[in-house]
């Protein structure tokens, strides 16, 4: 019989995903035989913005280009800002970023093993890695008072420092996941529905990671030791001697499919625990800031003039941040942003090539993608080429709201419902 | 992988082709201190990919991003490259800077040299207005397909009127509340 190659839209809204993304694939039966990608529906204009504000907002801004990696995008541009106008930061400074980038390392991977858990329709698995991942949003919001958006880094320092009472409850989770590691690793890595749905799905071969340029787990997962950390020493990570990790590091040989992704997922977070438990010991006292006073420091950011480049090894990969300053405007005139996604999404493809339809959403969820990471602009309505404006989306949400909650409601603000 | 050597290799190949070159450098650590070295340098978009392939022939090579500039008469590019990762500190950033003319703003592709380049590529063509001769897919990747506005020229008659509806929206939506 002669086959015939089907269109599979999937997104920009779909259950499959977490976010808004549209995947067009062509499909011969059950095999994905192309794909065609598309992001940029949650694109929302923050470059633009930011270029536009003094560079105090723009840290806030930045701290909200991704809710997961609320300090990633920070850690790069204050270190692209401090370059580009001469700031120091001092040490103790360095190890709360450290340890506070470590922390955000943990609940993201074990968020991404919950959502991939989800993704096999193994929901039991999903429950129980997030139950433990409380843990660490309750030592994140005892440090830095909140479980996302931190608000730590500030240029030349940190706003909040850690008080000699919350090391044991930090060093208290460093016990209570270790403790946990083992049967974690155990009931991922062990069990054969996991290993059936992912072993040799999705694969990214050595070569194809590298001409890509790949990044993060799904670089390493390929067996690229490819890590900021390791090979661009920055913060004080040069003096801890990270290591990228690899799935050899397992004792298995690298296949670079989707179990892999998890190996090497599992295993950072044991060594970001190594890593804040060395940051605790070896942090020294001191000052937080060298430049306490906002004012000041707007002050002096208003006259630097020059340009600089932060990097950070993020959960999903290299985040990058290219700053450019002028001396007497407060905004910067470049501000440029790549988060892991943005170079991941090229590695999607020769991952869907030849996998069946029912591996989509485990594909798919196997880089760790993060769309409002990559996108930051504007929004269209699907196929259909036009703009959806804020105000008729807010119309849009009333009107549904009416219709659910019946006329004759009162609809407040965000604000109000907050309170 | 040392700056110097990443530096001798390009000033060969390009010869008086890369100008302004330097190597930026920055202290970091605090147990044992470290200099990290940067190679920066400006060369001319005809020579890209000649530089590209150096860099290429150096070590494994990723790109970051390209970022770029609306300077007024011409469009600044800037290719933010790392050689050599894999080692403990063995990474060097390399940035390549060239203008181009608004009149004439084609750059060509990396997608023989650096497949991996294409996603920041057609970030340019939307948000600058740069072309890349030989990219195999041009269409906009975050943008809509027919919006003609590049966010990041300073000469977009079209850029205000986005601004300004903004602006005009944030008033309403504070005096609206049903």
């Amino acid at each position: 019989m002669e086959s015939k190659t089907f269109e599979i839209p999937i997104g920009p809204v779909h259950p499959a995903l977490k976010e808004q993304i549209r995947f067009t694939f062509q499909v011969e039966g059950e095999r994905i035989v192309g794909v065609d990608i598309k992001p940029g529906f949650a694109h929302r204009g923050i470059e633009f913005m930011g270029m536009h504000r003094n560079l105090v907002q723009v840290l806030y801004l930045a701290e909200r280009i991704c809710g997961i990696c609320s300090i990633s995008h920070p850690i790069a541009l204050i270190q692209a800002v401090e370059n580009a106008a001469g700031i120091e930061v001092p040490p103790r400074a360095q190890y709360i970023r450290v340890i506070v980038a470590e922390l955000e390392r943990i609940h993201s991977h074990l968020l991404w093993a919950g959502v991939a858990a989800h993704e096999l329709g193994f929901d039991t698995l999903l429950h129980l890695t997030w139950k433990v991942r409380e843990k660490v949003l309750d030592i994140l919001e005892e440090l830095t008072g909140n479980r996302v958006n931190y608000a730590i880094p500030i240029y030349g320092g940190v706003r909040r420092d850690i008080a000699a009472e919350q090391y044991p409850r930090v060093q208290d989770m460093i016990r209570y996941y270790r403790g946990l590691f083992e049967e974690l690793c155990d009931r991922f890595l062990n069990d054969a529905s996991v290993e059936a749905r992912t072993r040799d799905v999705g694969v990214l071969e050595p070569e194809e990671a590298e001409e890509l340029c790949a990044v993060g787990p799904t670089a390493r997962a390929s067996g690229l030791r490819k890590d900021v950390r390791q090979d661009w020493p920055y913060l004080v990570y040069g003096d801890l001697g990270v290591k990228a990790i690899t799935p050899e590091d397992y004792g298995l040989e690298t296949r670079g499919d989707v179990y892999d992704r998890i190996v090497v997922r599992l295993l950072e977070v044991g060594q970001s625990l190594s890593i804040i438990e060395r940051c605790l010991e070896e942090m020294p006292e001191g000052e937080i800031t060298s430049i306490p006073k906002i004012p000041a420091l707007l002050a002096q950011l208003k006259k630097a003039e020059g340009e600089g480049i932060g990097r950070h090894e993020a959960p999903r990969g290299e985040v990058i941040h290219y700053v450019r300053l002028e001396a007497g405007v407060e905004a910067p005139v470049v501000w440029k942003v790549k988060a892991p996604t943005y170079s991941n999404l090229l590695s999607w493809y020769p991952m869907f090539e030849d996998q069946e339809i029912a591996d989509i959403p485990i594909v798919a969820a196997s880089i760790d993608p993060c769309i409002c990471c990559m996108d930051r602009v504007h929004l269209v309505r699907g196929g259909r080429k036009e703009l959806v404006w804020k105000e008729e989306l807010l119309k849009l949400s009333w009107e549904k709201t009416k219709r659910i909650a019946g006329h004759g409601l009162r609809i407040t603000g965000a604000n109000d419902e907050r309170a | 992988m040392k700056a110097k050597d990443i530096l001798t290799a390009l000033e060969e190949a390009l010869a008086d082709r890369l100008r302004d070159s330097e190597i930026r450098t920055r202290t970091v650590g605090v147990r044992s201190p470290r200099t990290i070295e940067e190679v920066w340098g400006r060369i001319d978009r005809e020579v890209l990919l000649k530089a590209v392939q150096t860099l290429k022939d150096l070590g494994p090579l990723h790109i970051s991003i390209i970022s770029g500039r609306d300077l007024g008469e011409e469009i600044e590019l800037l290719y933010h490259f790392t050689v050599g990762f894999g080692t403990e500190d063995g990474e060097v950033l390399v940035t390549l800077r060239l203008t181009v003319p608004k009149s004439d703003p084609v750059v060509p592709s990396l997608r023989g040299v650096l497949p991996g380049a294409q996603t920041t590529e057609r970030e340019k063509i939307e948000f600058l207005g740069v072309e890349f001769s030989g990219i195999p897919d041009s269409r906009h990747l975050f943008l809509p397909e027919d919006m003609e506005v590049h966010p990041w020229r300073v000469d977009e008659p079209e850029l205000e009127k986005f601004v300004k509806r903004k602006v005009k929206w944030e008033e309403r939506d504070g005096e609206q509340n049903l």
